[in-house]
């Protein structure tokens, strides 16, 4: 027997369930699916990783939730940079839609450097990029993120010589 | 890659490749502390990145959340804007699927 499916809806309340399952659709995404090979073994390959989880510096500006508060549908379509050396000691979390001590408590549960910083070392992957970063998943409205926020990330992926990204939605 | 608890969503966006994990929203990589655990979830997902050769490739991890889902604690302690603001609608979803439908 494989290992079950799994289903992304058990933890969701039984209304909200149902509500996001009317918005999925049922079939297999129609268009093509971008692809870009693995050059290199892991134990050679730069990684960045990437986060929907609301995370930031303490000394950077916290995304903005209280814009969110006044405007339901509004999410905060900006990023920000997370080095890989951070810790909990250097971050705070602000979200909305989990709930968010966890990752204040261990960074490694949303976004593993720490994790990362050991597969280095013991040579399982070749880097941990110099940044990670970190925006914010909840965007019923997407353009200013795709258009806007992400060229931004991908350019500096591209300055640091990133290979391969690992993203972690919240 | 992505690491996500929700693989659903790849129907809607096609996602290249995706480690989908039974875990809840918030911890994808697993529990507070536990070192090994989330190193075991990162390796299977890495090693699930070495292998994969098809565009949208889902690979299901092997891995379960220690609690049930009634008694895990991921929500956000005030009810989220977004759903609050379609209480009503998310409501009405819920009783219409509870509802037999009419064969």
């Amino acid at each position: 027997m494989g290992t079950p499916q799994v289903d992304g809806f058990r933890f969701l309340p039984p209304s909200l369930r149902a509500w996001i399952r009317r918005s999925i659709p049922a079939e297999p995404f129609p268009g093509p699916i971008p692809w870009t090979p693995l050059k290199r073994p892991l134990r050679k390959t730069t990684f960045c990783l990437v986060t929907s989880a609301g995370i930031s510096l303490k000394t950077d500006l916290p995304f903005d939730m209280d814009r969110e508060k006044k405007e339901p549908t509004w999410g905060d379509p900006t990023h920000r940079e997370i080095p890989r050396w951070a810790t909990e000691d250097d971050i705070q979390v602000h979200h909305l839609h989990i709930k968010t001590d966890y990752i204040r408590q261990d960074l490694n549960v949303m976004l593993p450097l720490g994790r990362f910083r050991e597969f280095e070392q013991e040579g399982i992957i070749g880097r941990l990029a110099p940044t990670c970063y970190s925006y914010y998943g909840f965007q019923l409205d997407p353009r200013t993120l795709l258009q806007q926020t992400m060229p931004k990330m991908a350019a500096k992926m591209h300055q640091e010589g990133v290979e391969a990204v690992l993203l972690t939605p919240a | 890659m992505t690491l996500t608890m929700t693989p659903e969503f790849h129907r809607e966006v096609g996602i290249p490749r995706v480690a989908a994990i039974a875990y809840p929203y918030g911890r994808p990589v697993g529990q507070v502390g536990d070192r090994e655990g989330q190193r075991a979830v990162l390796l299977e997902t890495l090693a699930f990145l070495e292998r994969a050769k098809t565009p949208g490739e889902v690979h299901h991890l092997p891995f379960q959340w220690p609690e049930e889902p009634s008694k895990t604690d991921w929500q956000p302690p005030e009810i989220s804007p977004v759903v609050k603001f379609f209480l009503e609608e998310i409501k009405r979803a819920g009783r219409e699927a509870r509802t037999p439908k009419d064969s």
